[in-house]
């Protein structure tokens, strides 16, 4: 591992140009604004479907151009002060991947069944705008993303040793890189000025003991993590249980039984939601 | 140049002064506008324009490299130095060989400038841009970069004027001065930056229909819609503005509904969470005939929307 690659790392990531998106998602999208009769909230579904499209739209509405940055977590809010003018030019200038990155999909699937699990881990612990709590569980894995955008060949390089060690993703890009995708997160959240409830619980959700501004959120995203992949529903790089921190229990004062509703819960959604995706 | 003042660029009748000895510059600008919609006045040297200038400035000054007297750009920077003539665009008539080597645009103030040998087509539109531009910069808010008092007065009489139906709104936010006093000017500003975009894009939201926003000042704003839509704008911004604003406070104010700020006597208050007050004049079968009329009615009804300290909104429908 040569000696600064974190920092030719850190320079790559942040210099992203242009993210891609997955296909379907992007088609859903277009059509809905092609036609002067969508809601905003319509779009605003969508939209909260697909991380890229998510990501892309908070760090618009949070940049200091608008007036306002790191106020606005909620994707509802940030489609009401961009507009449909904003919006359309953010999904014209939006890529797809093509067809060799498949595994693209499993990840968005992952995201997305974390954001569904948020939504329902955040109502459960009686936390106020759960829709926030999702947002930063759709985010989570973002890192991941823009590393297989970025440095394909290193992100192989992950891929790869996690099959030939039969690790965890996390583990075998801290055997690769030396850091994980939750420092690459927090590297891409402080430079696009995401509000510092959603970075911090991008940063913190492998270690959210170690967050002190916004504990909840990095808990819930954790835990959201944590059990989306009991479900296997998509596919966070590799098919290890992770470990669940009873901090994170904690600090949301959940029980077993909570933890029990809350999966009873996801069964459904995730079953409306695998709809959505493909 | 045969085109009218109506069919001109411009709302009313423009004056421009041309400081130059040449003849032929002075003859094509002449040619190229009607005297109803650009009226040039030619003065051969700078020095016998100056005070005139100060006293009655144009809408427009051209001033030639080649006066003799004073140097145009000294011409330039005299109108420039000075806040109440600053608005006044300038533009430099220039020979080839006097931008050979590049200019200080930081030292010599100009708008525009135009080399000769002079395109008469070209010199026309971009002294009509440089007219135009002049007056959208004038009028902008400086926060919102939204149009200010000029142009919505100037909107509102032309509609009233071609008889259009129109439904105009003004919206203010209650309890800014609290909120402003407690967390400072920069978050306020934050507040009226969200309210420019959130009304902005309501409106918008309709469209191929007569719409305008425009922004008076602090955290006035004005928007017209047609009689029909304007209600459902209400309720949007209204849902919309108190849905958001909440995430603009600290998490303790936020949590507990409101803010403990200091009143206009030194005492200490508790106030709620800004709300936004609408009063709507609906002009329908051309009842208004003036700009002060709707100005008026106005100001009653958002003494009323005023008193219900949520946000509301009050509409006129008063007929003939």
């Amino acid at each position: 591992m040569e000696p600064d690659l974190k920092t030719s790392v850190k320079g790559e990531i942040l210099a992203v140009k242009d993210l891609p998106t997955l296909p379907h998602v992007l088609d859903e999208v277009t059509k809905l604004i092609e036609n002067p009769e969508t809601s905003s909230e319509a779009i605003a579904k969508v939209i909260s479907t697909d991380q890229v499209l998510s990501a892309k739209v908070l760090k618009m509405v949070n940049s200091p151009i608008y007036g306002f940055p790191g106020r606005i977590s909620s994707i509802q809010h940030a489609l009401v002060l961009l507009g449909f003018n904003v919006i359309r030019g953010i999904i014209i200038s939006t890529s797809v991947f093509d067809m060799m990155v498949q595994s693209m999909k499993g990840l968005w699937e992952h995201s997305l069944g974390c954001a569904t699990a948020c939504n329902i881990i955040a109502r459960r612990a009686g936390f106020e705008d759960p829709e926030e709590y999702a947002v930063a569980g759709l985010l989570h894995d973002l890192g991941k993303v823009v590393t297989a955008v970025q440095l394909p060949d290193l992100h192989k390089t992950i891929s790869d040793t996690v099959v030939a060690k039969n690790i965890p993703y996390y583990y075998a890009e801290k055997d690769v890189l030396g850091f994980g995708h939750d420092r690459i997160n927090a590297w891409l959240a402080r430079h696009w000025g995401l509000p510092p409830n959603i970075r911090e619980a991008m940063a913190r959700h492998h270690s959210p003991q170690l967050a002190e501004f916004y504990k909840p959120m990095s808990c819930v995203v954790h835990i959201g993590d944590f059990l989306v992949r009991l479900f296997e529903f998509g596919n966070g790089g590799d098919d290890h249980t992770a470990y669940l921190r009873p901090e994170a229990l904690m600090e949301l004062k959940f029980k077993m039984s909570d933890l029990d509703k809350v999966m009873d819960e996801m069964s459904d959604q995730l079953l409306e939601v695998s709809d959505l995706t493909l | 140049m045969t085109q009218t003042l109506e069919e001109s660029l411009f709302q009313r009748k423009q004056t421009a002064f041309l400081l130059s000895p040449d003849k032929a510059l002075a003859e094509m600008l002449q040619k190229l506008w009607s005297p109803d919609v650009l009226e040039f006045r030619v003065f051969e040297n700078g020095g016998g324009a100056i005070e005139k200038m100060f006293n009655e400035p144009p809408d427009l000054l051209v001033v030639d490299n080649r006066l003799t007297d004073i140097a145009g750009r000294e011409v330039a920077n005299l109108v420039k130095s000075e806040n109440v003539y600053r608005q006044l665009p300038v533009v430099m008539c220039v020979d080839p060989i006097d931008v050979e080597t590049p200019w200080n645009w930081n030292k010599i103030e100009v708008d525009d400038f135009l080399v000769r040998p002079f395109n008469p087509s070209e010199v026309r539109d971009r002294v009509n841009l440089t007219l135009c531009r002049a007056m959208r910069a004038l009028d902008a808010n400086p926060l919102s970069k939204l149009p200010g008092n000029t142009s919505i007065i100037q909107k509102i009489q032309s509609l009233i004027d071609s008889d259009e139906d129109f439904a105009l709104a003004y919206c203010d936010l209650d309890f800014f001065k609290s909120y402003n006093d407690k967390y400072g000017f920069s978050r306020g500003d934050e507040i009226l930056m969200m309210s420019a975009r959130l009304i902005v894009n309501t409106i918008r939201s309709y469209p191929g229909v007569l719409s305008f926003v425009g922004h008076v000042g602090g955290d006035d704003f004005v928007f017209i819609l047609p009689p029909d839509k304007v209600e459902e704008a209400c309720q949007r911004i209204i849902q919309s503005f108190d849905d958001i604003v909440p995430h603009f406070y600290d998490p303790a104010d936020r949590k507990r509904g409101n803010i403990t700020s200091v009143d206009r006597e030194g005492n200490t208050k508790i106030f709620p969470l800004m709300a936004v007050s609408i009063a709507v004049v609906v002009n329908t079968e051309a009842r208004i005939k003036h700009y002060g009329e709707v100005s008026s009615i106005a100001m009653g009804l958002k003494k009323k929307a005023k008193e219900d300290p949520k946000s509301s909104y009050v509409i006129d429908r008063r007929k003939g």
